[in-house]
């Protein structure tokens, strides 16, 4: 006795199609709202993905006390890593070698050529230890370098801002006074060392005119944990170095970018908001153009609440499909697009969250869109309506 | 009208918390483990500090006095163990906006002749797996008066293997 009859599925559909122009320019206004806040979505999970992937749990950094909490601006003593060696119980082995990576971590001027304005890259010097620390990292093509050689990751042409071409085995860059030959490319499961250029830690000191280094980064043994590297530390205050889990450290930086992140957020939501009103204005047009036919509905026995369930799914019908077109392209041509920052370069992300953040947004721009005009359009009586032109 | 200007008051009140810096979380009492560390009287015969890193041989018996601090952050997580800075050194004042006063940054050159660790250490010399500020509601800057034994490397650093602590205030 109570039950509403709604008007039928294929009336809404139908519906979309008679108007075929009024219908595509909505579709294309909702697919470009929806898909800017992929974008945005997208780049706040690349950020925080390529610094989440960064650290791994059973590293510790050890570095300067007096860099704070920037690696690029400490200097330790090189036998700090020997030091660490002798001195801590915890560190991993395998095969008799252990697992410690001294490393020189340096923002440079990097150019192609010797005439070429140079670009701000960051290069990081390392030794055969290195991989045995850092294990996400895996050389896809090419060598390990030698002398005078390089390695570089896969987000490095993003950083530098040219061609992947310019970077190819065999091909030489410019930094710090000398010319090194591309022996290899690496990856690193999205991490932060991606964006950066590896090459022999004693040939970059070399360059560099330095016999210390930026940090030692120590794999610890199962059992183990950073805070008996950090005890160590702390009583040869001596040696005024620091130890921090390297996920805790790139949790750090990852507090370091809350604003952008924040930013990042308020944007999807103005987006959503400008959506929203941008939807609501199509959607009185398109609702008060019918109030004639909507009169009649009511007039033939239709209720209200049927009307008004009908033109919502209307809205979410072209809504959803925005979403499907949005995603599509945010799949196929956003996802993993390169994009520079302050540190490096990390891919932008399109993953489950940001689908459902995309989706729903596009999802909520259909029904709150239709809502306010449909109801203003059953506020008219029926014989008004059915006099209306 | 009014809704707007309610939503901008809640948003403004929103932004502020968190602007303020960081508040140190009140350390909780003593644990059931850490009770028998505590003294119940003030050891005789304590020296500060930078006293000691003259005096101590490696191994001596020795009471030790000084103020938690010498860092931003003067404990172990996870373990039982903290610096102290000699008395003589005055944390950096309020009015130099200093967010960490016990990480005595007014007075650096000075640090670290006044600075040694303390360590509540097992049978075996192997510290206790717990929190120092867990084990013993300790906190930054309170003053404390330790017992145990010296332990000294040959870089001068001096470690404190603590076996009782009397806290002052």
């Amino acid at each position: 006795m109570f039950r509403l009859r709604l008007l039928p599925w294929e009336y809404g559909v139908r519906n979309l199609l008679r108007r075929p122009a009024r219908s595509a320019l909505t579709l294309g206004a909702l697919s470009t709202v929806v898909l800017l806040v992929f974008v945005v979505v997208a780049f706040i999970r690349g950020l925080e993905s390529s610094l989440a992937v960064s650290g791994q749990p059973n590293v510790v950094l050890v570095y300067s006390i007096n860099a704070a909490e920037d690696i690029e601006n400490s200097a330790i003593p090189a036998r700090s890593a020997s030091l660490l060696s002798a001195s801590l119980e915890g560190v991993e082995k395998q095969f008799g070698v252990t697992r410690i990576s001294p490393e020189l971590y340096v923002g440079t001027r990097i150019s192609l050529r010797e005439n070429d304005p140079p670009m701000f890259g960051i290069v990081r010097g390392v030794s055969h230890a290195a991989p045995l620390v850092r294990r996400q990292v895996q050389v896809t093509e090419g060598h390990w370098p030698g002398p005078g050689e390089v390695i570089v990751g896969k987000l490095v042409a993003a950083k530098l801002s040219c061609q992947a071409s310019d970077l190819e085995i065999g091909k030489t860059i410019r930094f710090d006074g000398r010319e090194w030959k591309i022996a290899g490319h690496f990856a690193a499961n999205g991490a932060a060392f991606e964006s950066e250029i590896w090459v022999p830690l004693t040939d970059f000191q070399n360059a560099l005119k330095r016999q210390d280094l930026s940090l030692v980064a120590i794999g610890m043994a199962d059992g183990s944990s950073p805070s008996d590297v950090e005890l160590f530390c702390k009583e040869r205050y001596d040696l005024e170095l620091q130890a921090i889990g390297e996920v805790k450290y790139y949790a750090s930086l990852q507090k370091h970018y809350q604003p952008v992140r924040m930013l990042g957020w308020l944007v999807v939501l103005l987006v959503a908001g400008a959506g929203v009103f941008a939807g609501l204005n199509t959607m009185y047009g398109s609702v008060m153009g019918r109030v004639r036919e909507l009169a009649t509905l009511q007039a033939v026995g239709y209720r209200r609440r049927a009307i008004v369930a009908s033109l919502i799914q209307e809205a979410v019908l072209l809504s959803t499909s925005a979403s499907l077109v949005a995603a599509v392209v945010a799949i196929f041509v956003i996802n993993g697009t390169a994009v520079r920052f302050t540190m490096g370069a990390f891919a932008l992300r399109v993953d489950s969250v940001a689908i459902l953040v995309g989706c729903g947004t596009g999802l909520l721009l259909g029904v709150f869109g239709a809502i306010p005009p449909a109801w203003k359009a059953m506020q008219h009586s029926v014989v008004d309506g059915l006099k209306a032109v | 009208m009014r809704m707007v200007l309610a939503m901008g008051v809640l948003g403004f009140c929103a932004l502020s918390i968190g602007c303020g810096p960081a508040a140190t979380p009140p350390a909780a009492g003593p644990s059931a483990e850490g009770k028998a560390f505590l003294l119940s009287a003030e050891p005789m015969g304590a020296k500060g500090v930078k006293q000691l890193k003259v005096d101590a041989k490696d191994g001596d018996e020795i009471v030790a006095e000084g103020r938690i601090g010498g860092d931003a952050k003067p404990w172990i997580e996870g373990q039982a163990a903290f610096l102290v800075v000699d008395k003589s050194l005055s944390p950096c004042a309020g009015d130099e906006g200093c967010p960490t006063p016990w990480d005595y940054c007014c007075s650096t050159n000075e640090l670290p002749e006044c600075k040694a660790i303390v360590k509540f250490v097992d049978a075996s010399d192997k510290p206790l797996a717990t929190d120092a500020r867990k084990l013993l509601g300790v906190k930054e800057l309170q003053t404390v008066v330790v017992r145990g034994k010296a332990k000294r490397d040959e870089a001068g650093n001096l470690t404190v293997l603590a076996t009782g602590i009397f806290v002052r205030n």
